[in-house]
């Protein structure tokens, strides 16, 4: 490993971060980059808060969609069609 | 069950499954479909609906199955050769020596400080300007809340495949966010 994680390094580990555990030495790695730099701290941060947006902020959003009649009319003739 | 049954789901649960579906595949049509072949497979596996789960869950579990069938065809009809599709547009997002091109902004908080609508509105805009395979990763992950094992096997690709996807789409959707309204709410 190199004595220093570049920003884009380290926002690669931060992404992968959100859907495993590192292991140890990616782990450090990543920390000690964050306690010196101010954006990855940020975009880090960001990711965070995206993911918090996207599971919580569009589990409403389409809470007035509704089927199209046109659709709703397709279906049930596809179900009436199966059921013969 | 009697075969009168069908019209019901469709008329009781057929909005609900249509917005999960939309949720995940950012397409009416293929909602539509989605929800349509969910309720054939129901028709045909009705014997084993075995009535200790709610008719909606029931239902909404044969429609996960169904929305990451289409995803995966999608992904096959887009052919992409995932391995070498080499990005340019992450490179300008940084320096040759690995640094940040632009400081990234502060977002404050979007939650609080945009209107529900127009936070929903720039979310789902950014995401539809992902490449599709990136937007379908990411929507699974993100939205969906899949585990990337189970991604990397429905779409048939490699975790490293899927790390490298889902690095590339959230640079992508952070800075797309912050050039749509972020970055002006609020304070640091």
């Amino acid at each position: 490993m190199k004595w220093m994680t570049t920003c884009r390094e380290a926002t690669e580990l931060a992404s992968r971060a959100m859907d495993q555990r590192l292991p140890l030495s990616n782990r450090m790695a990543l920390r000690l980059h964050l306690a010196i730099c101010k954006n990855c701290t940020r975009f880090n941060r960001q990711l965070q808060e995206m993911r918090r947006l996207f599971r919580e902020g569009t589990a409403a959003s389409d809470d007035t969609a509704s089927l199209a009649p046109e659709a709703r009319q397709r279906i049930e003739s596809a179900l009436q069609k199966k059921l013969g | 069950m009697n075969p009168p049954d069908a019209r019901t789901w469709l008329m009781d649960h057929g909005d609900y499954l249509f917005r999960v579906a939309r949720r995940q595949l950012h397409s009416d049509e293929q909602a539509e479909d989605a929800v349509q072949e969910t309720l054939l497979a129901a028709l045909s596996a009705r014997d084993r609906y075995a009535g200790e789960a709610s008719v909606r869950t029931w239902l909404t579990g044969i429609l996960k199955h169904k929305i990451v069938d289409l995803i995966r065809r999608n992904v096959r009809e887009i052919g992409l050769p995932l391995d070498e599709d080499g990005d340019e547009a992450v490179d300008l997002l940084f320096k040759q020596d690995g640094h940040w091109a632009e400081p990234l902004r502060p977002w404050g908080n979007p939650h609080a400080e945009l209107e529900l609508s127009q936070l929903r509105q720039v979310l789902t805009e950014c995401a539809d300007r992902l490449k599709p395979v990136m937007a379908q990763v990411f929507s699974l992950r993100e939205v969906a809340g899949l585990e990337t094992e189970e991604i990397c096997k429905e779409l048939n690709i490699t975790p490293t495949n899927c790390w490298v996807l889902l690095h590339r789409a959230r640079l992508y959707m952070r800075q797309c966010l912050e050039l749509n309204g972020f970055s002006k709410v609020g304070a640091a």
